[in-house]
Formats: structure tokens, sequence, C-alpha cells
């Protein structure tokens, strides 16, 4: 019985490692090829890199616009309302607030929307083409879907991640404000005092963006390379790619805030 | 005892699919309801059910009416009418024993203890007895077709609709499915209706055939009737050529 | 140009008031089902370990590393300002309230949410859920309420599990990254937190359960054509359940302080 158990527990645990091990391999592989595709200027279809970037920014601009600000407010309010509790001295509240929004909760959060809307999509996408045998049509006319397909999403995202990432930023400053002022009194040039920015922070916040902007692509890219034929296929694909970009971004943000915090801030 | 459709007009959106379907099936008959693909075959049995809704005409199964019956009251009618559909809709998430036990024990047909016993027998009459812990997913289209008829009798069904049980299989196993649909309307004296455009098992197993075409019912009768008629359209049906009379949606 | 943008804005209004609309008579429908609450108990049962305990891996790590990734926050004073007493407080108080409910959510949307609506809607195009309304089983009852009483349920007890988790991730990277002591942490955390602060975290957790579980069953149901069509449906399912998380979220903050 125990014994059973035993190689029952260690055939699962071994057969968990080995497949983690292909998909890490797979997805290094994938990485690789990417990175050696940006170079393949020739498989690209011209303007396909702008066509993306109008997509994901399309697509996610009212989405990251109204969570963010939403999100913006919340934080503004949390944090008064306890300050409130403790000294009532409400006049470090902005310049504190825009420093924690630029190096923490500005590109985690934003990534973590853009991990919804922007990897379900790719992921939706390049899951579709699959079970419909289109990926098969690229290769047959001697087209690598990588660089024909996640390229050019990987370029596009990188650079409309950091934009919105910016643009959110300054949203979320302006929401915290007037959130500060209406519910708090606390004065607009008393909010927007942007010295306690260091460069330390402006760096960690770029960092950040732009890795969360190039790890979505990958994975979801990948998880719609990898969808099984089927009608529940691309569902499936969808799926894994939300869950794994949303988790390979807050790993990806421990580990830069861990670093950051230990060498520039 | 029988189900009849009385003048049963539906339209999705603008476009208008069935145009008046008058026809009637008894208890231990086998009636083919055939035609072209996208003619509003399978729409027409969905309707007995329902699962769609007319918008105009009266449909009746053993005398009551059923086209303005709520969802609720729909239940004793699905309870009495079983349908097979064509992608034989299998539950993935259980297995094929498990997928006929389901109705067993959701209506509490047989007691408990013996739904096992009673699924397996339903298997074994369909010739599947093999394969019951297998998942839907592991299996042919014939194979699949053969559980969700055991599905289907495990209601006890007074009729059995089926939407096109022999397209997508290859030649044997269509012949199988046929033989096993004339079995159970013999055995059981069910009232059968079938949706096909399949002519090995219309010429094969059917008792009366209703065609439709241009949304309604171009002809009502008997297999030799229908053989024997000389009608330019049913004649490019019976012999699948592609000019003549006959207009197809989409073609 | 003007009037094709006006356009637009109209067809976007539409297809929106479309959803709500589409999700309110959702609500209504899962109401009228649980009124007597007749419904699948071995479907809930079956739903409660699916989505439960299945999901226990991913909050879990999510948890771990949300909790160092506050700590590390709150440490940015503590270098500046020798500030260890913030700590505790600082990295409990946005986990408790704010951090841990939405990331959780978003990360149960992500898991749960989605495969549920993937789920739906590989049943729809399939032809399954018209199997079961003609096996006489109604597909609410069978499907539909059990799911939305075991996500509600599930993400609950989930960011109960996650809060903790979070907690002990983030006193554990407070003393190897801010080199806060144990002791230290749990006096900050233990004297300025109250129990009001998980409660409200809590009740958060509770509603976008309940968002989560709409949002992913009426995506699942109202899909339109295919296996394109389902990972359409798991796209927007997600977004939807994001949106409605966010802005409940900014009303429920407002609403129970």
């Amino acid at each position: 019985m125990m014994k059973q158990f035993l190689t029952n527990f260690f055939a699962a645990v071994g057969d968990k490692t080995i497949s983690v091990f292909t998909a890490a391999k797979t997805l290094l592989l994938v990485t690789l090829n990417i990175f050696r595709g940006i170079f393949h200027f020739k498989n690209r279809e011209k303007g396909e890199i702008l066509k993306q970037a109008y997509e994901i920014g399309n697509r996610s601009f009212l989405f990251v616009s109204v969570t963010l600000s939403a999100l913006g407010m919340v934080l503004v309010f949390q944090v008064c309302l306890q300050i409130n509790k403790i000294t009532g001295d409400q006049s470090q509240v902005g310049p504190e607030f825009i420093k924690g929004m630029i190096h923490a909760f500005v590109p985690i959060l934003t990534a973590m929307m853009l991990a919804t809307r922007v990897g379900a999509g790719i992921a939706a996408e390049i899951g579709s083409m699959k079970v419909t045998e289109q990926l098969d049509a690229l290769r047959m006319s001697g087209v690598d879907p990588i660089d024909y397909l996640i390229v050019p999403r990987f370029i596009a995202s990188i650079f409309m991640t950091f934009i919105l990432g910016i643009y959110a930023a300054l949203l979320v400053i302006l929401a915290g404000a007037f959130m500060a002022h209406h519910s708090f009194g606390v004065n607009y040039n008393v909010f927007f005092v942007f010295d306690k920015v260091t460069w330390g922070d402006l760096i960690i916040g770029s960092t950040k963006l732009l890795a969360h902007g190039s790890a979505i692509p990958v994975v979801s890219g990948y998880c719609g390379l990898t969808t099984k034929v089927g009608s529940e296929g691309v569902g499936v694909a969808t799926t894994r790619a939300v869950i794994n970009s949303s988790l390979a971004v807050i790993i990806l943000d421990f580990i830069i805030s861990a670093i950051g915090l230990m060498t520039i801030q | 005892m029988s189900i009849k459709f009385k003048n049963v007009h539906k339209s999705f959106g603008n476009k208008k699919v069935l145009k008046g379907i008058t026809m009637q099936v008894q208890k231990g008959e086998i009636l083919f309801v055939i035609g072209t693909s996208g003619v509003g075959k399978s729409v027409t049995i969905k309707h007995i059910i329902g699962l769609l809704k007319p918008t105009s005409g009266s449909i009746e199964v053993d005398g009551k009416k059923v086209e303005h019956l709520k969802e609720k009251q729909f239940i004793p009618i699905r309870k009495k009418v079983a349908m097979v559909f064509q992608s034989s809709s299998l539950f993935d998430s259980l297995n094929v024993l498990a997928n006929i036990a389901l109705p067993l024990e959701k209506h509490k047909i047989v007691p408990g203890d013996k739904i096992q016993d009673k699924a397996m027998q339903l298997l074994t009459e369909v010739g599947m007895e093999k394969y019951a812990s297998v998942f839907p997913s592991e299996i042919g289209d014939g194979m699949k077709k053969r559980v969700a008829i055991a599905r289907a009798l495990a209601m006890q069904p007074d009729y059995i609709l089926f939407d096109e049980p022999t397209t997508g299989l290859d030649p044997v196993s269509a012949r199988r499915v046929d033989k096993l649909i004339l079995r159970l309307a013999k055995d059981r004296g069910t009232g059968t209706i079938v949706v096909s455009h399949d002519l090995p098992s219309i010429f094969g197993i059917s008792d009366k055939i209703a065609m439709v075409y241009q949304g309604k019912i171009y002809f009502e009768g008997s297999r030799e009737e229908y053989q024997l008629s000389k009608d330019p359209i049913i004649q490019q049906f019976i012999k699948g050529t592609s000019s003549g009379p006959m207009e197809t949606p989409g073609f | 140009m003007i009037s094709s943008f006006f356009a637009s804005i109209g067809e976007k209004f539409l297809v929106l008031s479309n959803i709500l609309g589409g999700i309110t008579y959702l609500f209504y429908q899962i109401t009228v089902a649980l009124i007597p609450p007749k419904f699948d108990l071995d479907e809930f049962w079956r739903n409660l370990y699916k989505m439960g305990v299945k999901s226990v891996p991913i909050i879990i790590l999510t948890a771990f590393f949300t909790g160092g990734i506050m700590v590390i926050q709150a440490s940015v004073f503590v270098k500046k300002f020798g500030a260890t007493s913030l700590v505790g407080w600082g990295a409990g108080y946005s986990v408790f309230r704010e951090v841990g409910p939405i990331l959780l959510g978003l990360m149960f949307s992500g898991r749960v949410g989605s495969n549920n609506t993937a789920e739906l809607a590989t049943m729809v195009v399939t032809e399954q859920i018209d199997g079961l309304k003609a096996l006489a089983i109604d597909p609410f009852r069978y499907l539909i309420v059990p799911r939305v009483l075991a996500m509600i349920i599930m993400l609950f007890l989930l960011t109960i599990i996650g809060t903790v988790v979070a907690i002990f991730g983030a006193a554990l990277f407070g003393k190897f990254i801010a080199g806060v002591s144990y002791a230290g942490f749990w006096t900050s955390f233990s004297q300025n937190l109250h129990l009001a602060d998980l409660i409200h975290g809590l009740i958060k957790a509770a509603i976008f359960g309940f968002i989560v579980s709409l949002n992913s069953c009426y995506f699942g149901i109202s899909v339109k054509g295919g296996a394109v069509g389902v990972g359409k449906a798991v796209n927007n399912s997600v977004v939807a359940s994001a949106l409605g998380i966010v802005i409940f979220d900014y009303i429920l903050t407002y609403n129970i302080t």
C-alpha cells in the first residue's frame, strides 16, 4: 500500500517535472527564435508592426484608462484614510504616491491588465489560425509562423506597453490627485510634488514595463502556437495565455523590484 | 399517437427558413425528412422538443400543442421525445457509461443501485459494452453515435429524433447505424424521425418520406411512391445530378 | 468622418447595453433557479473541487510573490527613514484591503473564470447544452447555478488562504531583503491592523467571485461560431471580469470603510 503510494507519488512528481522542463525548453526556443526573427526583415509584411501596435493600443486604451484611473483613486483613498487615523498630515501623500506609482504600482497593474487583454487576444488569434490549419498553410508557403506572426506582436507589444505605461502613470496621478482633493481636501499644489521621484524610480519603472511588455507576447504566443486541435483547443490556449502571462508578469516584477531595492533605491 | 406539424413557419431575423411545414409521424413508423443541405431539415425537428420556437403554425405531440410551452413545460415532452444530435453531443467530461447513467440518475428512471446495470445493458444493446470506461474524445464518430443512441434510449422514449445520423460516417458504420435504427423502431415500436440526405439509408430503412424543398414539404408519401415519382426535382435528388431544375441555397 | 465616429460610438454603446442586458437577465434566471434552491449537488461538489483545489497552487504562487512585492515597496521607506515599524503594517494593510483581493481576483478570473467560459462555450458549440435540454435536464440547475455558487465560495476561501500566504511571503522577504526581523514585522502587523481590514478584503472577494462567475457564464453560453468563437468568448470574459473587478473595487472601497 505505502510502497504503491510512494511509487505513484514519485511517478506523478517526475511526470510533472518532465513536463515543466519540456515546456521551459520549448519556451526558451521560442524566445531565441523570436530574437533571431527580429532580424529576418524579409519574412515580415510591411507595416505589420505598426498594424499590431495599433491593434494593441486600440484594444487596450479604453480598458487601461478605466481600470487604472479607478485603481489610482482607490489607492489614494486607502492611503489617506489610514493617514487620517494616525497623523492626519496629508502633505506627504502626493509625493510618496507619485513615487510609488512610478516604480511599483503602474508597471505591474498596467501589465496585469495587458496580460488579460493583449495576451488573451494573441493566443485566441494564433490558436484560431492553428485549428483552422492556417499555420500549416503558412509553413507550406515557406513562411516561419514565429517570424511572421509573433515577432511583429513582440516588437509592437514592447513599444505599446511602454507608451501605455507612461500614459497610465500620468492618468493615475491625475485621478489620485482628484480623489485626494475631492475627498480629503488635499491641495493640488501640495499633491503634485515630483521631487521625491529619483532616477532610480524611473529606471526601475521603465525596466519593468519593458520586461512585462516582452513577456506577454512570448508567453501567449507560445500558448497560441501549441494549441491542441479540437473544439476546446482555442479556449484552453486562451485560458493558459492569461494565467501564464499574468504569472510571468508577477514574478518578473518581483525580481526587478528586489534587484532595484538592493542596488539603486 | 403521433407527432403532427401544421403549417409551421420559422424565420431567423429576415431570413425565412420554413414557409409552411405540414407532416406527421405515427408511433412505430420511420419517417425520413430529406432534402439538400441547409434547407431547414434539422431546424424542423428541433421545434418538436422546444430547442427552437416556430414563428407561426402548430406542432402537436400526442395531441398536445407544444408551440407555446415554456422551457419548464417542455420537460415532460422531452422525456417522451428523445433526440440524437448530428454531433452526438456526448458530454466530454463524463465517460461513456456515465453519459448514459446521467439521465437514468437525474430522472430516477431506475432505482439508484440499478443505474450502472441498466446503463451497461443499454450499451450492450448498441454493441458498445467494451468501451464503458472510455471518454468520448477517445472514440470515433460512429461509436459516438451508438453511445448517443443508447443515451437517448435511456429515456425510454415514445419517439426518437435522429439528426443526420449517418453524415460523416464511413459506409460500413453508416449501414450499421441504419440497422440499429431499424431494429429499435421495430422492436420497441417507437415513432422515429430521421433527418438525412444519405440515399442508401433513405431507401434502406424508411417507411415514409417527407422531402423539404424551398421551406415547404414538397413530397410526403411512402418510399415506393417516392422512388416511382416522375417529378423532375425528385428525380434530380435521387440521381444526385448537378444540372436540373432544383435550386440549392448557396450555390 | 464625424458621423462615422458617432456611428462607431453608437455601435459600441449598443454592444455594451446588449452585454449588460444579457448579464442582468442571466442574474435573474439564476435567482429564479435558486427559489426554491434546487440545483445539482453532484455538480456543485465536483466544481468546488475542480475550481478550488486545483487553483490552490497558482493562488499560493501569486500571493507569495505579491507579499514580496508589497514588502519591497514598504522597504523603500525603511531604507530612507529607518522606519522598521512600518513594514508589517504597510505590507499587511495593502494586502488585506486592496492588492490581495484584486490580484487574487484577477488570477482567479484567469484560471477559473476563463476555464469555465471555455468549457461552457465548447459545450454550446458542440451542441452539448442542447443535448442536456433534450434529456429533459435544466441547464441552469445542472450547469450554471452550481458553477456560480462554487466560484463565489471558492474565491472567498482562496482569498483567505492567499492573504495568509501573502503575509507569510512578506515577512519572509522582509527579513531577507529589508532586514526586518520576524518579531518586528509581527509587532507592526498585529498592532496596526484590525479584523475590519481583513473583513474589508473578504467582502470584496465574495463580490469579485460573483462578478467573475456571472461574466464567465454569460460569455460562455452566449458564444457564437465554432472553435474560433470559443477563443473570443474567453478573451471577452476575462476582460469583462477585470473591468468588473476594478470598477466594483472602486465602488466598494467607498461604501464599506
